[in-house]
């Protein structure tokens, strides 16, 4: 190679690290040195005067307390962690599962047979990205009123026959608050990959004597495992970071989820390396989660590379 | 249709709600610690825990010396930082008026956050509002500067004799009260089946399962709790024994099967709006409920239980000068002016529904203006109720800890 | 098939028993019952928020009856409407200002970040190529309990507040950046920058003419989105601020959405929501302008649209 072009690749490197530069700098900055100050939170101790945490920068003066304090919480006793570990995982699995329910169909049938509707149904499908989630939080307290709406239709229908308490605290608004929030954000990858299907294979299919139904089960079902697989991250990761849904829609001890504690402990004041412990923990556990998706996609997209 | 100024308003009540979980969250750790004269130096021994049986003479400290004597007011502007909500505007305009300056009013919804602001030395208010449980650490922190009385003849002409020369704070060196309210029950006369007046043990109503899905606590690691303890004849609110904890932890929990108990601190809403019918409640809120009850409905379907014998919960805020204040002078005239028998009156009455601790007020009279209604005489506190009710009040690292762990494993719905 | 045949011995009619296998055997095909399915779910998914915005013309305070229309929350009340009450009035202008700054900030440092990161090749941009997309599975309530633990303990000369809030809604803006551009720039690939050096225009020239004008579909969408996603923020909102000056509408509706006296909330949020689609219009519209100048047709709305999903899709 002649040295002007390689003189010209390094002087182009140079200007893409320089390019990108200031996005890394920002991201070390803001994004991974937080991740160090929790755990030197967690591990750090508390003023005992002002109960302030003093972080433990130095891995050498770490104080396993907290972590300490928050195992015995998930695994011993009244297992008060443990128990709001669990129900979180619980009303996660049921809201992805449900929101799956709801988003395969739809992002299915915009994406094949969307026709000339197609540009207004994907507006609809994007509309929800423009409306803020609390917001549909308060469109759903508004209709799940005793005088609501919700109540409205099911007397006039007959199914009830007194107004129902829909928000003394039951799960089931709990999870409905979420699927509702979270479901927009599952369909759209789902419709991503579903729209790019080579029609081909369909056909193909077809061709070799293969139902409608037996082409969708054995042709587009599995092709879309990696979209079913994102869009279950997309929207379960957020959810075990969720303490607003059931603030808002239930109020009851019985719905708390992790999120909830952490916030009582970190906006609490005095043991803000218990919240950061149990920040670490979630983080853990969902890291496994993480990995067992990148793996899951891998796989899935060298299967089907077979 | 007539709306209660406080309305759009909310911030008192997220800080009740959430600051008594939160005792000390101060934000910038360092500059306290520098205030205190150098490091975490300063012990747990050094912070007293006043107790009605415990009276606390604070410390004065050489270079933290209370203003002189004699002096004219400033020329402002006068810096005030108070709670969200907690002070009708128009006694800041009048008192502007009165003294040709210029008046500015800072708010924050929680203690943190006013301590963090506070402490960083960023800031440089007049007047603040200090709370109980975080009383010894900012005198401590010298973050107060000790009171000149001669500014303020209203304290000894208004204020009840046992809010004069408080046991948490003897002299009233560093403080003088605001408001003063009682924690006690409100319930739906309209709706429940038996009120708390009838029960042998009034705090019994909260198990009532007829109001399953309708009874609510206090958000409030303290206020909730304290509940318990006075259902079983507990009476020291700031107890720290495990037992004593323990205790209060077992009967939350037992509350969530029995009546499925819900935690808001909006009881000026939800009792009104309907959508409790028991609720745990702050006379204030008592007292402001009205302005939320829907219309062709009457006060009369309020009631708010408090013991007729001032055994129960209490609590009350303060009034201080801070030491970072440009105008120390005008900040006493201030504090003297809404201790003014009239000033404090209408800032009660007007807009705030909490009420001051002033020898002229009493339910009579309160019944007889129409402030309060008839069914809801038992909100107004009365002196007695201050000498023989509890308040939570500062607790020590401990026995923080011990209260929060509860207060967060009933949260957590175990 | 077991189930066919299952399905024949109990149903005796034969003609609605194949009509039914038939169906059976192809739910997914023409239009049966998914187009039912799909306006369920549409009417479920948009329904309540019409609710909730026909509530905020309410003329009486109920949030859960219709009483009458006017503008009584929006402008009317002296006291209570959203114009009038300073706590909902700055809670709209602190929304708006992190927005803007949001905008202003991540879409360069994220198109920088994109276009460096693709075309850099080695193993620092590897690294950081992952980094940069962990914000987007990242819960909220970690990066925002994160950044508050960040400005409390060790970057104390960055108060809570305004400034904090913007950081934070920066930091998780970048990624989705990153992803639209980057998804943009791997379709056209290399070789329009790379003709333009060889033609001898230095490298950052060839950026400029040959790969920004391309990069302008995707840029607009990110700006678009890292507006909306801003706007819609609560939870490093709520952590960062500094108290009741810098409650943004979601810290507001979440503290006042339970009790929620008026309908001044409904009508917060619809304006909101309306700022919101005016200003990602507004730039629709400038973007269609442009393409149409330079002679592009064909339907801008479904390339945004693609580019959303792409955001999504690529997370």
């Amino acid at each position: 190679m002649p040295e002007p072009g390689r003189d010209l690749a390094r002087r182009r490197d140079a200007l893409w690290a320089g390019l990108a530069l200031p996005g890394i700098a920002w991201l070390a900055v803001f994004f991974l040195l937080p991740f160090y100050v929790i755990v030197a939170v967690a591990l750090g101790t508390v003023d005992p005067i002002l109960q302030t945490p003093a972080p433990a920068w130095n891995p050498l003066d770490w104080d396993w307390s907290a972590f300490q304090f928050v195992l015995e919480g998930l695994f011993t006793g009244e297992r008060a962690f443990g128990q709001v570990f669990v129900r979180t995982i619980v009303y996660v699995t049921i809201s992805v599962a449900l929101s799956l329910a709801i988003a395969y169909p739809v992002a299915y049938y915009v994406a094949r047979h969307g026709g000339r509707w197609k540009g207004l149904l994907l507006l609809g499908l994007v509309a929800p990205f423009f409306i803020s989630y609390l917001m549909r939080m308060l469109a759903w307290i508004n209709l799940l009123q005793d005088d609501g709406w919700v109540n409205d239709v099911l007397l006039w229908v007959g199914i009830l026959d007194a107004p129902r308490n829909w928000l003394d605290g039951r799960a089931s608004s709990v999870i409905l608050g979420m699927v509702y929030g979270y479901v927009p954000f599952m369909i759209l990858p789902l419709y991503a990959f579903l729209d790019r299907i080579d029609r081909s294979l369909l056909e193909a299919a077809r061709d070799l004597g293969a139902s409608r139904f037996q082409a969708f089960r054995m042709v587009t079902v599995p092709l879309s495992v990696p979209a079913i697989l994102t869009g279950i991250a997309i929207i379960a990761l957020p959810m075990f970071g969720d303490y607003y849904t059931p603030d808002l829609l239930s109020q009851s001890p019985r719905t708390s989820l992790i999120g909830n504690q952490i916030n009582l402990y970190i906006l609490g004041g005095q043991q803000i390396p218990v919240g950061a412990a149990l920040v670490v923990v979630l983080m853990l556990m969902l890291s496994v989660l993480l990995a067992y998706y990148v793996s899951a996609t891998t796989r899935a997209g060298r299967r089907l590379r077979e | 249709m007539a709306f209660h100024p406080r309305e759009a308003r909310f911030g008192r009540r997220e800080f009740l709600g959430r600051s008594a979980v939160g005792i000390a969250g101060l934000s910038s750790l360092s500059t306290i610690l520098a205030a205190c004269g150098g490091g975490s130096g300063s012990s747990v021994a050094d912070l007293a825990l006043a107790r009605p049986d415990n009276p606390v003479t604070w410390l004065l400290y050489d270079d933290n010396p209370p203003v002189a004597a004699g002096l004219e007011p400033e020329q402002g502007p006068l810096k005030i930082y108070n709670w969200n909500g907690y002070l009708w505007p128009r006694i800041i305009k009048d008192f502007a008026k009165e003294y040709g300056v210029k008046v500015e009013l800072s708010t924050f919804s929680t203690t943190d956050e006013s301590m963090a602001k506070i402490s960083s030395g960023a800031v440089d208010y007049d007047v603040f509002f200090p709370y109980q449980e975080r009383l010894g650490r900012m005198v401590l922190g010298k973050l107060l500067q000790p009171l000149n009385h001669e500014y303020l003849p209203n304290l000894a002409k208004n204020v009840w004799p046992a809010l004069r020369d408080p046991f948490y704070d003897k002299g009233s060196q560093y403080t003088v009260p605001y408001t003063v309210y009682t924690t006690g029950i409100g319930y739906r006369a309209d709706k429940v089946q038996t009120t708390p007046w009838k029960l042998s043990n009034p705090y019994e109503i909260y198990w009532d399962e007829r109001n399953r899905g309708k009874t609510y606590l206090l958000d409030d690691g303290r206020e909730a709790p304290i509940h318990m303890l006075l259902k079983n004849g507990i009476t020291d609110t700031n107890t720290e024994k495990p037992e004593d904890i323990d205790l209060a932890k077992q009967e939350l929990k037992s509350l969530t099967p029995a009546v499925n108990v819900k935690l808001s601190t909006d009881d000026y809403t939800n009792l009104p709006e309907g959508r409790a019918w028991v609720h745990q409640m702050w006379s204030g809120s008592a007292i402001s409920a009205k302005w939320y009850l829907p219309e062709g409905t009457g006060p009369e379907v309020l009631g708010y239980w408090f013991p007729p014998d001032g055994v129960g919960a209490i609590g009350s805020d303060m009034m201080a000068v801070l030491r970072s204040a440009k105008n120390p002078v005008l900040a006493h005239h201030f504090i003297n002016y809404l201790l003014d028998a009239k000033h404090g009156y209408d800032n009660f009455a007007e807009f705030n529904g909490y009420q001051p601790p002033f020898v002229a007020l009493d339910p009579e009279r309160l019944v007889a203006d129409g402030i309060v209604s008839e069914n809801l005489k038992s909100a107004v506190v009365r002196e007695q109720d201050f000498v023989n009710g509890n308040q939570p009040l500062e607790l020590s690292p401990e026995g923080q800890t011990l209260w929060q762990n509860a207060w967060a494993e009933f949260k957590a719905g175990a | 098939m077991s189930t066919a045949t299952h399905t024949t011995r109990v149903d005796r009619r034969p003609s609605r028993a194949r009509r039914f296998r038939a169906w059976l055997a192809n739910p997914w095909g023409r239009p049966r019952f998914l187009p039912l399915f799909t306006l369920l779910y549409f009417v479920w998914s948009l329904v309540p928020i019409l609710i909730a915005i026909r509530f905020s013309f309410n003329e009486g305070r109920s949030r859960s009856t219709a009483q009458g229309w006017s503008l009584r929350w929006y402008y009317d009340d002296p006291d209570l409407s959203v114009w009038n009450d300073p706590d909902l009035r700055s809670a709209l202008f602190q929304s708006l200002r992190l927005s803007a700054i949001a905008v202003a900030i991540a879409v360069p440092l994220g198109v920088g970040l994109a276009i460096g990161l693709t075309r850099w090749r080695g193993r620092v941009a590897r690294t950081s190529r992952f980094v940069s997309v962990v914000p987007l599975v990242t819960p909220e309530i970690v990066m925002g309990v994160a950044l508050f633990l960040v400005f409390v303990n060790l970057l104390t000369f960055i108060p809570l507040g305004t400034t904090a809030q913007a950081i934070g809604h920066v930091t998780f803006s970048l990624s989705f950046v990153l992803i639209i551009v980057r998804a943009r720039l791997l379709s056209i690939g290399p070789e329009y920058e790379e003709a333009a050096q060889d033609l001898g225009a230095p490298p950052l020239q060839a950026l400029r003419l040959a790969l920004l004008p391309m990069l302008t579909p995707a840029i607009v969408a990110s700006a678009i989105i890292v507006f909306a996603i801003s706007m819609d923020d609560f939870v490093v909102s709520a952590f960062l601020s500094s108290g009741s000056t810098t409650d943004t509408v979601p810290v507001r509706i979440y503290s006042a959405g339970r009790t929620a006296p008026t309908p001044a909330l409904n009508a917060l949020a619809t304006l909101t929501l309306a700022i919101t689609l005016v200003i990602a219009a507004i730039a629709f519209v400038l973007w269609r302008l442009v393409e149409l100048k330079r002679g592009r047709r064909g339907s801008t709305l479904q390339e945004l649209a693609t580019l959303e999903t792409e955001a999504t899709r690529l997370r």
